[in-house]
């Protein structure tokens, strides 16, 4: 393990752009560019009117998705970096270069739930919260 | 203001190219009263199983059993024997004899072809063909026509289809036939409504995609046609693919993406056979080993979170 830099350049965290459409797929894409999504993906999403849940489709696949509101006083950042390490030693560096308040997920034709892993994984905030806050004495 | 009625192929363009095309339109025309009088004949067929894009449409047609020389006075026959002017112009005589003969549609848009057959409990494209029949009958009956003989065009084997349409609509007689269209003229006018109304759904078709192409840069859609292939080669993002007019669960389409877009991978595709987390092999125990374990595991807590500990603390 390494130790981790993250920078955020000349721009401050907070007031870098905060208007990144951030979308969690169920699939790996083995490219690393940049992508349509305005115009091969948003124009196919729709939302259901009921339960609030989003329908897509990514090359021919039903996809479902809800959008998921990170919890106050956190915040979601978008790293880049620029020079891949080679071994699992080396120090990484990475730069934020955008943040978000709230993302969507999709899942391969399911709805969305609490038992969905990246929902649960939030719980882990609430509970850091607890573990490492410190103790007050009454 | 939004177009309900059809009534010629102008209206039928305007009504197409109101709608989404990435979702499936039915339509019904309005029931001429001697179909709810008179028992009537009904017949069923489709129109674009085949090509890699575009919708399936699924027609029906119907009409009193007395009335049925009407039928070959419009000179209904096999759709695919005539040329699209004639098929455009025996659906606007279908449309005039609205006092006599019903019909109606549905357009199975390519990206619900897709995802049915994508999903994750396979929904065929036969089931997606025998329900959209289905929906075509209980559309007739649930507005009134009295629909005494039921002929339905097929692709597969007729018999198990026709005892599986008999199981839902006990009371209707139901005849299943290869090559329908060519034998009973209803099923040949269902045949031009459900063609006509597909032609016309890819001659208005507007990208959502905002592709700039016009229906004669696509051709017929069949795999082997030159136009569609220079199409399928010339539209594909590496990224995202084709634009939602294709049928990606065709294999035409699925391999020239495999040659042409960027590999992807789905999560949990083969989900019973992988084995679970922290499985040790039996043989294990039984090896040497002299390092004591140094790594510390992740509490079941974290991995069933796909949580992981990246930078040491």
């Amino acid at each position: 393990m390494a130790t981790i830099h993250i920078q955020s350049g000349k721009n401050n965290i907070e007031s870098n752009k905060n208007d990144s459409k951030v979308h969690s797929v169920p699939f790996t894409i083995h490219a690393e560019c940049d992508a349509q999504v305005d115009k091969y993906f948003e124009t196919g999403v729709k939302k259901n009117q009921e339960d609030g849940t989003f329908t897509a489709s990514f090359r021919g696949y039903p996809l479902k998705g809800a959008r998921v509101e990170l919890p106050e006083g956190y915040m979601g950042v978008v790293l880049h970096e620029s020079i891949k390490p080679e071994t699992e030693k080396e120090e990484r560096k990475f730069y934020v270069v955008n943040n978000f308040k709230s993302f969507t997920y999709w899942n391969w034709g399911k709805i969305p739930s609490q038992a969905d892993t990246i929902r649960q994984a939030l719980d882990w905030l609430e509970i850091a919260e607890v573990l490492h806050s410190p103790l007050v004495e009454e | 203001m939004e177009t309900t009625q059809i009534t010629s192929l102008q209206t039928l363009n305007n009504f197409l190219s109101e709608r989404d095309n990435n979702e499936n339109v039915f339509f019904i025309s309005d029931i001429p009263e001697v179909c709810k009088e008179y028992p009537c004949v009904l017949g069923i067929d489709e129109a674009g199983r085949g090509p890699v894009l575009g919708p399936m449409v699924y027609g029906t047609a119907f009409c009193p059993i007395n009335e049925s020389t009407l039928l070959v006075d419009l000179e209904c026959a096999d759709s695919k024997a005539l040329t699209e002017e004639k098929r455009d112009n025996i659906f606007e005589k279908l449309c005039n004899a609205s006092n006599k003969i019903g019909w109606a549609v549905e357009v199975i848009a390519p990206n619900t072809i897709c995802n049915s057959m994508l999903s994750r409990s396979k929904y065929s494209l036969n089931q997606v063909s025998m329900d959209a029949a289905i929906g075509l009958i209980r559309a007739a009956v649930n507005c009134g026509v009295k629909i005494e003989h039921v002929y339905v065009d097929t692709v597969g084997p007729p018999e198990k289809y026709q005892a599986y349409l008999k199981s839902i609509f006990p009371k209707l007689k139901i005849k299943v036939a290869k090559k329908a269209d060519s034998t009973y003229p209803i099923v040949s006018a269902a045949s031009i409504c459900a063609k006509v109304t597909r032609d016309h759904a890819l001659q208005v078709w507007k990208f959502q995609e905002g592709l700039e192409l016009s229906h004669k840069e696509f051709g017929s859609g069949y795999p082997g046609d030159p136009l569609t292939k220079k199409f399928l080669v010339d539209n594909c993002d590496p990224v995202f693919g084709f634009p939602q007019l294709v049928r990606f669960s065709w294999s035409t389409a699925s391999k020239a993406l495999e040659n042409t877009a960027y590999h992807v991978e789905w999560e949990d595709v083969d989900e019973e056979t992988t084995p679970p987390a922290n499985t040790t092999s039996i043989t294990s125990f039984f090896q040497m080993t002299n390092n004591k374990s140094t790594t510390k595991t992740e509490h079941s807590f974290f991995t069933q979170r796909g949580l992981s500990r990246k930078v040491e603390l």
